[in-house]
Order: C-alpha cells, then sequence, then structure tokens
C-alpha cells in the first residue's frame, strides 16, 4: 500500500462514525428555512471570524505603530 | 508580568483561538445533530450565545477594573478597563448581528421591541458612549472617571439581560445551560459543542486583552518618554 491508501484507510473509521450523524443533520434541515436558512448560518459565522480579525489587524497595526513611535525615541 | 510576556502569551492564546473556532466552525457543519424544531439555523447558536457570554464577561471585568480605578486612581485599572470594554463590544457586536440573522428565520423579522433584545441594545449603546466619554473632556483625567462611571451603568445591565426572559413575557428563548430548575436541557453533542465554542471565544477575548493591554503599556511607556524630554 502507497502513504495515501494507508492514509485512507487510516481515516475510513472516523469518517464512517461522523458520517451517520452528519447525513442525518443536513435532512432535518431541508424543511425549516430551506436553503436561506443556511445563508444565514454563513452570514453569522463570517461575521463572527470577520470581526475578531478585525480587532486582531487592528490591535497589531496600533502595536507597530507604537513600536515605531518607541523606535524613534 | 512585563510587556513582552503579555505579548507572547496573548499570542499564543489568540492563535489556539482561532484554531478552536476553525474547529467549532467544522464540528458545527459536519458532527453536531440538527436541532428538530429549529433547523439547521440553531447552529447560529454556537457562535451567539458564546459571544454573548465573552461581551458579559468583557463589561463586567470593565466595570470592576472601572470600580477599581474609581477607588484607588490606578491607571492601570483604567488601561484594564479600556481593554475588557474594547473586547466586550467586538463580541456584543457579534451577538447583536447573529441573533437577527437567527431570528429572521426562526420568528419571521429581524427584530422585535422585546426585553432581552432591547436591554442588550441599551447596554450596546452605553458602552459606545464609554469610548465617546473618555475623549468628551479636555481633562484626560475628567474623561476617564466619566467613563468609569458609564462601564459601571452599562454592566448593572448584565443581570437584568439574564433574568429578563424569565420576569417578562419575552419571545426570546429561554436559559437552555444556566438554568434556575435543574441542568442543562440540551442533548450531549449540543452542549459539547456550545461549551467548547464557550471555552474557545473565552480563549481569543483573553489572548486579545493581553495584546491590547501590551498596547496600553507600550503607550504609556511612549507618554512617559515625551514627558522626560518636555521636563
Amino acid at each position: 500500500m502507497n502513504r495515501l491508501e494507508r492514509a485512507i484507510v487510516a481515516l475510513a473509521p472516523i469518517w464512517l462514525a461522523l458520517a451517520p450523524s452528519a447525513t442525518a443533520a443536513q435532512a432535518a434541515a431541508q424543511e425549516i428555512g430551506g436553503l436561506r436558512a443556511y445563508w444565514h448560518v454563513f452570514i453569522a459565522y463570517t461575521i463572527a471570524i470577520a470581526l475578531v480579525l478585525g480587532w486582531v489587524i487592528s490591535i497589531a497595526r496600533r502595536l507597530r505603530d507604537v513600536e515605531e513611535r518607541l523606535g524613534r525615541g | 508580568m512585563s510587556v513582552t510576556d503579555l505579548r507572547r502569551a496573548g499570542t499564543a492564546l489568540t492563535a489556539l483561538g482561532l484554531l478552536g473556532l476553525a474547529m467549532v466552525y467544522g464540528l458545527s457543519f459536519f458532527w453536531v445533530s440538527t436541532e428538530s424544531s429549529q433547523g439547521i439555523v440553531q447552529r447560529i447558536f454556537y457562535v451567539h450565545v458564546p459571544a454573548a457570554w465573552t461581551a458579559f464577561l468583557g463589561f463586567a471585568i470593565a466595570a470592576l477594573a472601572s470600580g477599581m480605578y474609581l477607588w484607588l486612581r490606578d491607571e492601570r485599572f483604567d488601561r484594564t478597563a479600556l481593554c475588557a470594554a474594547e473586547g466586550g463590544m467586538v463580541f456584543a457586536t457579534i451577538m447583536i448581528t447573529t441573533g437577527p440573522l437567527w431570528g429572521r428565520i426562526a420568528w419571521g423579522t429581524y427584530w422585535t421591541r422585546e426585553p432581552r433584545l432591547t436591554l442588550t441594545l441599551l447596554m450596546w449603546f452605553i458602552f459606545l458612549g464609554y469610548f465617546l466619554v473618555r475623549r468628551s473632556s479636555d481633562s484626560p483625567e475628567r474623561g476617564k472617571r466619566y467613563a468609569a462611571v458609564t462601564a459601571i451603568v452599562g454592566a448593572t445591565l448584565i443581570p437584568f439581560i439574564h433574568v429578563s426572559v424569565l420576569w417578562f413575557r419575552s419571545l426570546h428563548p429561554q436559559p437552555v445551560v444556566m438554568r434556575t430548575d435543574g441542568g442543562p436541557a440540551l442533548p450531549g453533542d449540543m452542549l459539547a459543542l456550545l461549551l467548547t465554542s464557550v471555552a474557545v471565544f473565552t480563549m481569543i477575548f483573553a489572548g486579545l486583552f493581553m495584546l491590547r493591554y501590551a498596547l496600553e503599556g507600550l503607550r504609556h511607556q511612549v507618554d512617559m518618554r515625551g514627558r522626560a524630554a518636555a521636563a
């Protein structure tokens, strides 16, 4: 067996354990809210990560500016 | 803890937290079961509730530190309050933007005049005022004092927001974890993912709070140098 085949064999039990719950999870969702519900979930998750990353970037920029000022002084 | 140590610890915690957030997103889509009455949109819960918890944590720390600042007039407490309030605002914004996205599918409307929603929005505006009040006065010391009072007033709403769904007739769902009549009312997988997400959001807040506090420490050093050069 090559490396790829060994990886597939190793991951197969994990996939088999997760697949039934994932399939069942998607099946129930078809009835309530339809595709629009998926969009709302994606938008909510995007807002969360965007705001967190925005705060990360904002702090990083301000840190860089202050360090430059300290370096000049 | 020195500024360098704070930056190292903050960077490590933030990186771990962001990895955890990616894991929470993955588990939310491919592992946790779908709630039978709400369907897929219930997954917003794994972002909305942890964001609410973290926002309340940030605002509570801001209020406590503000109280200590008013009492002891120690600048470090003011810096703590400022950093915690900034984090609280970020997570409160996540809370009040993701909630309506859920409400549109579950209730049929983005917003309704309802006690918990109204009080939460009021708290968000009060903490927005916190940042405006800091800069409103010619005297920085006076601005800090006014801001400290604003933070304390804002944080007094937290317990009312929590009990508003119990005290008033409310559209907002009742508590499912911190319930007054027993333990959590969630299936095991949903509870596990929710608690994981709460831990991840708290970790991100803690990491960024440390980095933000390190930034204030460096700004303080710049101010001290400026004053020394002017003297």
